[in-house]
């Protein structure tokens, strides 16, 4: 009964966030709309639909939306009139230079990916809403663009104002949850796994979520910055704790995989005492996995305390197996190694996280502390992505002149808004697809809120009660996360045609007109999306971000030493992160890539390191990192066999014991029979020899 | 200070320059409140950031308009 009661109210309480936010978005709606119709603005509709676009459950979401929409609003109009002032007779050229501004926005912002990227998709789309209006009065271009820019500001600064004072639903603290979250998640995966065995499928779930809490984390502290100068403050500290979280995950799964490799009878012995290690580490590290301040600052204690201990430990099993062959004492050494490195990243990820939940004021970081999470960029998609939309706007101008079409330019405006805004979400035919749904319902309740209803209605009060009944559904529909994109549709397809001004006119036929219009340009970029897609629907756009991500490991061999495991690290996981995202969690094959990327580039990145302090130049040991790097660049039967090769010689040439332990852990995930790379060469190839290692 | 400026020959109403000098004030001290941890003494927050924001713009506008 207790519990029944308990889960009604968690429903209710959800349900109730829900009917908080279309409230707040209503409230947002009309208070924008009546200011605007105050200040006597020439389309307070442009600032309806800019506070339906940019509302959101969480306030921080609002305000950094609203910051980059409100930059890339600037830099639209300022494109828009240096447009029309280069062109102002020139109805070709000038449909041309917009489809090339609005192309190199939609390329920019499938470049970048977060937010930054819808401040592009505004520069390039805020270029059509203010110059299409008055294409055929370029004489009034200025003040249009004042006009738009006004209302979209106007917008911004309501909804902004709106969500963030009344009632906020703070996405502060949704961050603190998931970084705690993530905390005890990884401390209880830890110290349940130190002493079992993890297969392959089981490790690769685990991957799979650690590199969603990564990024997912990434994500929500760039916008936390927005509402919270608090965080903000500690913002280049959750980096860097992100940071030490993908080192401590990428390390530990080094360690699992060796363990699973050195199973059979030949590594019973060196596993017995590696576990006998890690059995240190679990105690250590204890059951209880929570957050609090004090449990989290004794963890720290009993790590710090534990790495000495381990480093004798290490040293004294070493001496006993002194007198063994050398695979022997080399599989010792790299486990010792990584176990070493595993606790110590471990301790670092547990102080960086004591630092976020201890009440004493930290000081600030050091710039030489800083890292930024770099993200895995595609110059090549990016390009394709802006010549996409450039060709299909340049074909609805061409169209647009030689048919005469009088309502052609709206129909082009809705293409450059929805193809901006979905170029790089995934599976965009889809959204569009609803989109194009709630959009067909959205116009024809228009039609009757405006021709049944609204022609009945006097004054203020009356024309929101008018529309509120048709606007609440599809304000609801928005927050849920059912068919996304319907509830857009329908709330952006509603305000856009019913067009509230000041002295409205009730025209049925110019109405039909322009709702034909709009939907042709929502149906244009439907085609669009299905013609062409992004990573999800384009098999070979997929194959280039599984090439972009073995490329990390080419950048693990070459790029430059400074702050290079930090830019390793994320963007193999962001790049892993838009694979999933596109290619769905199923592909196994994706997988498996990343944590061949991950760990192989981590080892190589360590050994140049080391290489790097050591007095004399090791050339077997550089060969044979080239040699990866090259068989990572494009794998092949022969690239595997020099790879392995010059790896086998460098194990012989190089006497340095830590770039030993990596060569040979590098070694040892390239003959592994599960991984990846083995489905990638004749199978006769992986069958190799064991190499004969001098003692 | 006269109500309007002309930026490259468009007039522009002189309390946006003030709007954009109050925003720049706001961002620090909102920054300095973050950093000091001062914002634990709030109730809402966001409400003391507006209210703030007000203040200096209001303060300024007054000053700028006198």
């Amino acid at each position: 009964m207790k519990a029944a009661l308990q889960q009604h109210a968690a429903v209710l309480r959800e349900a109730g966030l829900d009917w908080l936010f279309v409230a707040k978005t209503l409230l947002a709606m009309f208070v924008t709309v009546w200011l605007a119709m105050r200040m006597d603005l020439q389309q307070p509709a442009t600032a309806m639909m800019t506070v339906a676009i940019l509302s959101h459950p969480h306030s921080g979401m609002v305000l950094a939306k609203g910051f980059y929409r409100a930059l890339g609003t600037l830099v639209g109009c300022l494109a828009a009139v240096v447009l029309v002032s280069l062109f102002p007779q020139q109805r070709l050229l000038l449909l041309a230079g917009m489809a090339l501004w609005i192309g190199l926005c939609a390329g920019g912002a499938a470049f970048y990916r977060n937010f930054m990227s819808y401040g592009f998709v505004l520069a390039g789309y805020t270029v059509g809403i203010v110059v299409l209006p008055v294409v055929n009065q370029p004489q009034l271009l200025f003040e249009s663009a004042m006009m738009r820019g006004s209302e979209v500001l106007l917008g911004i600064v309501v909804v902004g104002i709106i969500s963030d004072v009344l009632f906020p639903q703070r996405l502060g603290t949704v961050l603190r949850q998931s970084v705690a979250s993530q905390f005890s998640g990884f401390m209880g995966f830890v110290s349940g796994s130190l002493g079992g065995v993890l297969d392959r499928s089981q490790l690769e779930k685990a991957h799979m979520r650690f590199v969603a809490d990564t990024v997912q984390l990434e994500n929500l502290r760039a916008s936390v910055v927005f509402e919270d100068s608090g965080i903000r403050v500690h913002s280049p500290r959750l980096q860097r704790l992100n940071q030490h979280f993908m080192a401590v995950s990428t390390s530990y799964q080094s360690l699992h995989h060796l363990m699973n490799r050195l199973q059979g009878e030949a590594g019973r012995p060196v596993r017995d005492h590696l576990m006998g290690l890690c059995d240190r580490l679990a105690r250590a590290i204890g059951e209880h996995t929570g957050s609090d301040a004090g449990q989290v600052a004794a963890l720290e204690a009993r790590l710090a305390a534990l790495r000495p201990e381990l480093g004798q430990a290490v040293t004294r099993l070493r001496q006993r197996l002194a007198g063994e062959d050398r695979a022997t004492r080399l599989d010792f050494d790299t486990g010792a190694e990584l176990l070493e490195r595993v606790t110590l990243e471990l301790h670092d990820y547990v102080a960086a996280f004591a630092v976020l939940t201890g009440h004493r004021r930290p000081p600030l970081l050091q710039r030489h502390e800083q890292v930024v999470f770099s993200a895995g960029n595609d110059a090549l998609g990016a390009v394709l992505s802006g010549v996409r939309v450039a060709t299909v706007l340049l074909i609805m101008g061409v169209f647009w002149i030689v048919s005469a079409w009088p309502h052609g330019g709206t129909a082009m405006l809705l293409t450059a808004i929805f193809s901006g805004l979905f170029a790089s979400a995934p599976n965009p035919g889809a959204i569009v697809r609803n989109i194009t749904g709630g959009f067909a319902v959205g116009m024809s309740l228009a039609f009757v809120c405006l021709f049944f209803v609204l022609n009945r209605m006097d004054g203020f009060g009356l024309m929101v009660a008018g529309i509120v009944p048709f606007l609440l559904p599809g304000l609801y529909l928005m927050a849920r996360p059912w068919r996304p994109g319907l509830g857009m549709g329908w709330v952006l397809g509603f305000t856009y045609i019913l067009n509230l001004h000041n002295g409205m006119s009730f025209d049925p036929v110019y109405f039909i007109n322009e709702a034909l219009s709009q939907m042709a340009g929502v149906l244009v970029v439907g085609v669009m999306f299905s013609l062409f897609g992004n990573a999800s629907s384009n098999q070979w756009l997929r194959e280039r971000l599984l090439g972009r991500l073995r490329e990390q490991v080419v950048r693990a061999a070459t790029a430059p030493l400074a702050g290079l495991k930090a830019r390793f690290e994320s963007a193999s996981r962001d790049l892993m992160m838009q694979m999933v995202v596109h290619g769905g969690a199923g592909d196994r094959r994706f997988l498996g890539w990343a944590l061949a990327v991950n760990e192989t580039g981590r080892a190589l990145i360590e050994v140049r390191e080391r290489l790097a302090t050591l007095p004399a130049p090791q050339p077997d040991v550089e060969a044979a990192v080239q040699a990866l790097a090259r068989l990572y660049q494009a794998p092949s039967d022969s690239r595997y066999r020099l790879a392995v090769q010059r790896l086998s010689w460098a194990l012989d040439a190089c006497h340095d014991r830590y770039v030993l332990a990596q060569l040979h852990l590098l070694r040892l995930a390239l003959l592994d029979r599960n991984s990846v790379l083995a489905d990638c060469v004749a199978s006769d190839v992986v069958v190799l020899p064991e190499v004969s290692l001098a003692p | 200070m006269p109500r309007e400026i002309a930026v490259l020959d468009a007039l522009m109403p002189s309390l946006l320059l003030v709007f954009l000098l109050s925003l720049l004030l706001q961002w620090g001290l909102d920054w300095l409140v973050g950093r000091y941890g001062l914002y634990r003494y709030v109730w809402h927050p966001p409400l003391f950031r507006l209210a703030l924001f007000v203040c200096c713009f209001g303060g300024l506008g007054l000053l700028a308009m006198q």
